[in-house]
């Protein structure tokens, strides 16, 4: 059994030090690993990455995260990610990472992701530039996304998580207004996981929606953005493939 | 207020605008038109955005009545784990 912490949206800023760390000390007593699903400053600047950076170094689970919109917004999202990988954060980008919990191989492939909205509602790559390069844009990430699971498929690992920020599926929106369901997510990177295949899909952006999902091909997906889960994070026993066969 | 600068509905959408621009950078927060009132909920970092957020309504909706129900993000720790057979 894998054990994973996992938050989205903490949006830290300068008089945020110290909020979550009380919480991400008790780490060690019920999770195996953290995972960070994006919207972690609220500009994306170094000062704010500094922050998170102090609040996450040290901590005594290896900690992987992705970046958010919000990290992107100063332009500066290799500075934020190098602030982050200084304190020991794995940082993902269209990549994979395989970590060591107790002896039990878990792989982690994330993206940021993006918009575009979902089957029969969704961005189509037509007309003017900027609408292309939108959905080219969201069709890349989730490229990425598929990448980094099939990388994972060849390192032999017992249990594979895809962390995003944009949502995979519109389960998890649900009490966020329709009308900006294609800003909050896209079936690209849902197609992705199910064809790379995952055993928990984990996201944040959706400050409203709901913490259950599933996509069409049986992945389960959780919602972890602070205000929706309520907490500094939430913790999922995930059961690898051979535990289930030695139950059988 | 008449005409467009005066119309709510184009004020409350200026307010959002300055939330996501401003020093909050908020996008997380619902703002709405109910009668002649605007009511604000979401949940938001801390303390300190709540205040500036309602200070920043309060300014932008002025001869308004502003309804808020803003909480500030929890940090405790979970008392469980959900288990995924």
């Amino acid at each position: 059994m894998i054990r994973v912490a996992a938050v989205g949206d903490i949006h830290m800023g300068a008089e945020s030090q110290g909020v979550l760390r009380p919480a991400f000390d008790t780490l060690p007593d019920c999770a195996d690993l953290l995972l960070l699903a994006g919207d972690l400053t609220r500009h994306g600047t170094p000062e704010e990455a500094r922050v998170v950076a102090r609040e996450v170094k040290g901590l005594a689970v290896p900690v992987v995260a992705v970046l958010g919109n919000h990290d992107h917004h100063d332009d500066q999202p290799e500075k934020v990610t190098g602030i982050l990988q200084d304190a020991d954060v794995t940082v993902l980008e269209g990549q994979s990472t395989v970590l060591d919990c107790a002896g039990t191989r878990v792989g982690v492939a994330g993206t940021k992701g993006f918009g575009g909205g979902f089957v029969g509602r969704s961005a189509g790559e037509f007309g003017e530039p900027l609408m292309k390069e939108f959905v080219r844009y969201s069709r890349r990430c989730a490229d990425g996304l598929r990448g980094a699971l099939d990388e994972l498929r060849e390192r032999d690992c017992e249990a594979r998580i895809a962390l995003t920020h944009f949502s995979p599926v519109a389960d998890t929106l649900a009490g966020e207004p329709l009308e900006i369901y294609p800003f909050l997510g896209s079936y690209l990177l849902a197609e992705a996981i199910d064809t790379g295949g995952a055993d928990l899909s984990v996201h944040g952006h959706a400050h409203m929606g709901t913490e259950h999902g599933m996509t069409a091909g049986g992945v389960r997906v959780r919602n972890v953005a602070q205000p929706v889960i309520r907490r500094a994070f939430n913790v999922y026993q995930l059961h690898t493939a051979d535990e289930g066969a030695a139950r059988v | 207020m008449t005409g467009p600068a005066g119309n709510i509905e184009y004020r409350v959408a200026h307010l959002r605008e300055r939330l996501a621009a401003e020093e909050l950078g908020e996008l997380g927060v619902r703002v709405e038109v109910r009668g002649q009132a605007v009511v604000i909920t979401g949940t938001v970092p801390s303390a300190e955005c709540r205040d500036i957020l309602l200070r920043t309504a309060r300014e932008e909706l002025a001869d308004l009545a502003v309804h808020s129900d803003v909480v500030v993000a929890e940090n405790t720790s979970p008392d469980h784990a959900e288990e995924l057979p």
